[in-house]
């Protein structure tokens, strides 16, 4: 999915697109582009990596331009790959969304003609078929254009010494903002929302003329039409959400759909990554914050699974720390890709000879050139600081991850593996079902408004998930949380407990149940209000004032089910506090600062 | 134009299906019922949806979102309470202008469908269709292409034509809805009957695609009518010595192991595992996430996202919910049954069995023909199910 932008009126074009194009980040963002025409000719500008790669102050004051961001699903973004695209005089500049099905073709016959490419998109062939065709009138060359491509496309085009933008859309969005001397183009109403909220809709076909002063639309049939003007009545924020109230809320709602993904085509092992091929005698994972917690549950999945002996740390920590003897194979995890004490991490790691394997969710984000190899989260973008669905996905990497490693150490047995991968593939319908249940969640949350302190305990796989629930509320809902392992309560936390301090205990029955329900007795004899997320179990809820159970699964994979849990307990209570729940004060997404 | 489509009920005669989501999101080859609507609208270029919702709206609101996926632009509309389909529509009538189609989510329909309607051109029109047993639905009795009567669910019918519900109206209709909810009238038969008087309403007939489930075993004619749209594509892992004829699609990430045999049409979605030597017959649709084991017979048959059906089993014209989990040795047997439903004998030709989402099975139960099985059901091994299960039930 791209995200394309146009401008032709008085303002400055520079400004315009780069804040549509930040308003069309949520449609991708792994490279971007702009082209602006100017009294010198045309000026193109485009990198790979975020919208913020671009240095502004490079890029002209001209009062008309085109621009471009994109999410690779497949294949590498680069900088010659990236939008907008130029013929070969440099006269003419286009951006495009879609996929133009026949490109082959048509490029074999340009290439004989003589013209020279300088990518290998299907979308450059749109500039240099309008050079080839060129009438002395751009919005006609593109109608004669248009004829010939097969596929999905939503087109903007500009050439030198002219204020008129040329855009065509078949099957991939398109809207035309109307303002007063000026007028917008581009893939979705927010990037333009800002300046006008009167757009037209193009239809499958249409051509359409931008100046300043006018837009004239003309349909497939080369008629010269009127569209409606519609009168865009939502704001900015609604538009992205998609029905849900905050971001962090439909990325919940997104994780069935997030975890099948991560799993596609990895079931029967990962195709990318030759984990055989490298020693992993030993194995250590690094990360920051939420992805620390992803890593955390790697370490007690590749323990399990694999038997191997791995540690788990901090990348803040683990760069000052002293080299060994010991050369771990190390895997970095980070959301963005751009963790500044994880890219470090990888960095110090590789200096001391181990071999590196990052886990994130940005193609060709900065950590995947710092590093041997590379997994993808997919999980898609992520737009609330707090992180969800990629922690979701994270933690399924590690099963994948640990299963790998445990049937290169033969520690595994196939058909358990075999069993493993059965129960990974069932579990987006587990959460689906989980989520079904929002409403029971969203209830006891009212027990958490109010107190200021509020304990999370787990044990085994899921003390790192009493860590990530602690954090996710401290987060969004400003509550003073901490995780503990339950069983280190004893040794200091306990002197704090009170019946002013929840605790939300994780309970499911895996080897630690009996143990866990002695941790609960104690804290209910100090009377906190006890919250007990796990399997349905009679004592369980005689010991607890709530039992939200989660669906029953094989103890293994329940810390993906109870985070569920935990993540929608901090989401209501932080709505209930009217918290900025999808930009908590004073944190930012991606942390890129040491 | 805008089209408003109604999708606020629950398609109670649909239940145990509904337990978790209305009927309009019921899958038939892998796609919500509601998806071939929209679909059929935005290729008859109407992109400007309104959906009127209620039922697990949410279901819906996170599958569609803004309709970018879609190439359309919806919004949603709430109707609190399902009183009828007219109160529904009512509920549109700030986001409509003065033309505009009016359709049910939850029957199948194809691009041929609206465009039989929308080129007659002629607002206050209702499509008609035939149909084999028409005292299900709305009978209709025309004169020179007007309306002269629509009688719902009659005993005895007069006529094998049937309204579809699917209508293109004007603003006008808003006025004569509030005159007859005063009267406590809720639904659209009722509205448009009333039209009959002044002859206003054309009867625009179809021959196009249109399918209705009234009751579950209703949806695997409309799976296998989706079927046939059904084009070749393989994005999966198919292992040497399968063999697939016909037309056969099989989603990203599924593997197909050694010895399997798929006789399309016949759809597997993403991400599925189907075991060594399974035999996989038309009309039968896979979702996503779907492990099928070893030896297992699959025919005419739907079988929804993150079901288990294990090795050696039998499905024959039967509907296993979401998240379904079969043991090894299942069989369901078919037949011609009588049901008896909502108080009269229903004849249904070859059915299998019927089980609602996440019921767990042990391994060599066998199911009687025409057995309905509820949601949450658990059922031990070697059982033998020759009557339906209510909903969360435990069988030993």
């Amino acid at each position: 999915m791209c995200g394309i932008v146009g401008y032709t009126g008085k303002n400055n074009a520079r400004e315009i697109l780069l804040k549509g194009l930040g308003r069309l980040e949520y449609r991708g963002y792994d490279s971007a582009g702009v082209a602006l025409a100017g009294e010198s000719g045309i000026y193109i500008q485009k990198k790979k990596g975020r919208l913020k790669e671009l240095d502004a102050k490079e890029i002209p004051s001209t009062n008309i331009g085109i621009g471009h961001t994109r999410w690779a699903t497949h294949g590498k973004p680069s900088n010659e790959n990236s939008h907008p695209f130029s013929d070969c005089t440099g006269d003419i500049a286009i951006v495009h969304n879609g996929i133009i099905d026949n490109f082959i073709h048509l490029k074999e016959d340009l290439i004989n003609k003589g013209h020279e490419f300088t990518s290998e998109t299907d979308s450059e062939i749109i500039s240099h078929l309008l050079e080839e065709h060129f009438n002395g009138d751009l919005v006609d060359t593109l109608k004669i254009v248009v004829k010939m491509l097969k596929g999905s496309f939503a087109i903007c085009a500009l050439q030198k010494d002219s204020k008129n933008i040329a855009v065509a859309r078949n099957q991939s969005p398109l809207v035309i903002g109307l303002g007063v001397g000026e007028n917008f183009v581009a893939s979705d109403v927010p990037a333009i929302l800002d300046y006008t909220n009167e757009v037209k809709y193009l239809e499958d076909g249409d051509v359409a003329l931008l100046t300043p002063n006018e837009v004239r639309i003309w349909d497939s049939q080369d008629a010269l039409v009127e569209r409606d003007v519609v009168e865009i009545q939502w704001t900015i924020e609604d538009a992205e959400k998609g029905g849900y109230e905050h971001y962090m809320l439909k990325e919940i709602h997104e994780q069935p759909k997030a975890i099948h993904a991560s799993l596609l085509g990895r079931l029967g092992g990962f195709t990318e990554v030759d984990l055989g091929k490298y020693d992993t005698e030993f194995i250590r994972l690094i990360s920051c914050g939420t992805s620390y917690h992803a890593a955390l549950v790697g370490k007690y999945l590749i323990e399990d699974i694999a038997r191997i002996p791995c540690t788990a740390e901090l990348a803040s920590e683990y760069r000052y720390s002293s080299p060994s003897e010991l050369h771990p194979f190390t895997i970095l995890i980070s959301q963005s890709g751009e963790t500044a004490d994880t890219i470090a991490a990888a960095k110090e790691a590789k200096r001391r000879g181990c071999k590196t394997l990052a886990v994130t969710n940005v193609m060709n984000s900065s950590i995947t050139r710092e590093v041997d190899e590379v997994i993808f989260t997919h999980a898609g973008p992520e737009i609330g600081v707090a992180a969800t669905k990629t922690f979701t996905t994270q933690v399924i990497m590690m099963y994948l991850i640990a299963i790998e490693l445990g049937l290169k150490t033969k520690r595994l047995l196939r058909e358990t593996a075999q069993e493993y991968r059965d129960e990974l593939r069932r579990i987006p319908r587990h959460v689906r079902v989980l989520l079904d249940r929002s409403e029971d969640i969203e209830r006891v949350s009212e027990k958490l408004i109010g107190a200021d302190d509020i304990f999370f305990v787990g044990r085994h796989l899921n003390y790192p998930v009493a860590l990530e629930g602690a954090l996710k509320l401290k987060e969004i809902a400003y509550i003073h949380s901490a995780g503990y392992p339950a069983g280190e309560l004893k040794h200091g936390p306990f002197a704090l407990l009170t019946n002013r301090t929840p605790v939300v205990a994780i309970s499911v029955k895996d080897h630690t149940f009996e143990k866990m329900l002695g941790n609960i007795g104690e804290i209910a004899s100090r009377d906190s209000p006890i919250i007990a997320v796990g399997d349905h179990d009679p004592e369980l809820e005689k010991l607890s004032d709530d039992l939200i159970t989660v669906p029953s699964v094989p103890t293994l994979f329940s810390p993906i089910l109870v985070n569920v849990v935990l993540q929608l307990l901090a989401y209501y209570t932080a709505y209930k506090l009217e918290c900025a729940i999808d930009k908590p004060r004073n944190l930012a997404k991606s942390v890129t600062v040491e | 134009m805008k089209a408003v489509i109604l999708a606020a009920g629950e398609g109670r005669r649909l239940r145990p299906f509904t337990s978790s989501e209305p009927k309009v999101m019921i899958p038939v080859a892998n796609k919500p019922i509601l998806q071939y609507v929209v679909e059929a609208l935005v290729s008859n270029d109407i992109h400007d949806i309104i959906m009127v919702v209620g039922y697990h709206q949410e279901k819906i609101k996170s599958f569609f979102g803004d309709g970018d996926e879609f190439d359309a632009r919806i919004s949603y509309i709430e109707q609190p309470k399902q009183l009828g389909t007219a109160h529904a529509l009512y509920q549109a009538r700030n986001s409509v202008e003065e033309n505009f189609i009016v359709l049910p989510g939850d029957n199948l329909v194809s691009t041929d469908t609206i465009d039989d309607l929308v080129n007659e051109g002629k607002t206050s029109s209702v499509l008609i269709t035939t149909s084999d047993e028409p005292s299900k639905y709305g009978v209709v009795s025309m004169e020179n292409g007007i309306v002269e009567d629509i009688a719902e669910k009659p005993e005895h019918s007069i006529s094998h034509h049937i309204s579809t519900g699917i209508y293109y109206l004007s603003r006008d209709v808003f006025s004569r809805i509030e005159q007859l909810m005063a009267d406590n009238t809720y639904d659209l038969t009722s509205v448009l009957n009333s039209l009959k008087d002044i002859r206003e309403l054309n009867g625009i007939h179809t021959e196009s695609m249109w399918m209705d489930a009234v009751y579950p075993w209703d949806l695997l004619s409309l799976n296998s009518a989706a079927l046939h749209e059904l084009a070749t594509a393989n994005r999966g892992m198919v292992e040497k010595g399968v063999i697939i004829k016909g037309p056969v699609s099989i989603g990203e990430g599924s593997v197909i192991k050694g010895g399997a045999y798929i006789e399309g049409p016949a759809i597997i979605g993403e991400g599925c595992e189907i075991g060594p030597h399974t035999c996989i017959l038309p009309s039968s649709s896979i979702g996503n996430d779907c492990t099928v084991g070893a030896h297992t017979i699959i025919c005419n048959s739907i079988v929804m996202d993150g079901a288990r059906i294990g090795y050696k089993s039998i499905l024959e014209s039967s509907i296993i919910g979401e998240g379904v989990s079969i043991g090894a040795g299942f069989v369901s047997h078919t037949d011609v049954v009588d049901i008896i439903i909502e108080g009269h004998l229903e004849r249904v030709e070859n059915i299998g069995c019927m089980v609602a989402e996440d019921t767990t099975m042990g391994g060599g139960v066998t199911c009687y023909p025409g057995v309905i099985i509820g949601d949450r059901c658990d059922i031990r091994t070697g059982s033998l199910l020759r009557d339906n299960v209510l909903p969360g039930s435990s069988v030993r």
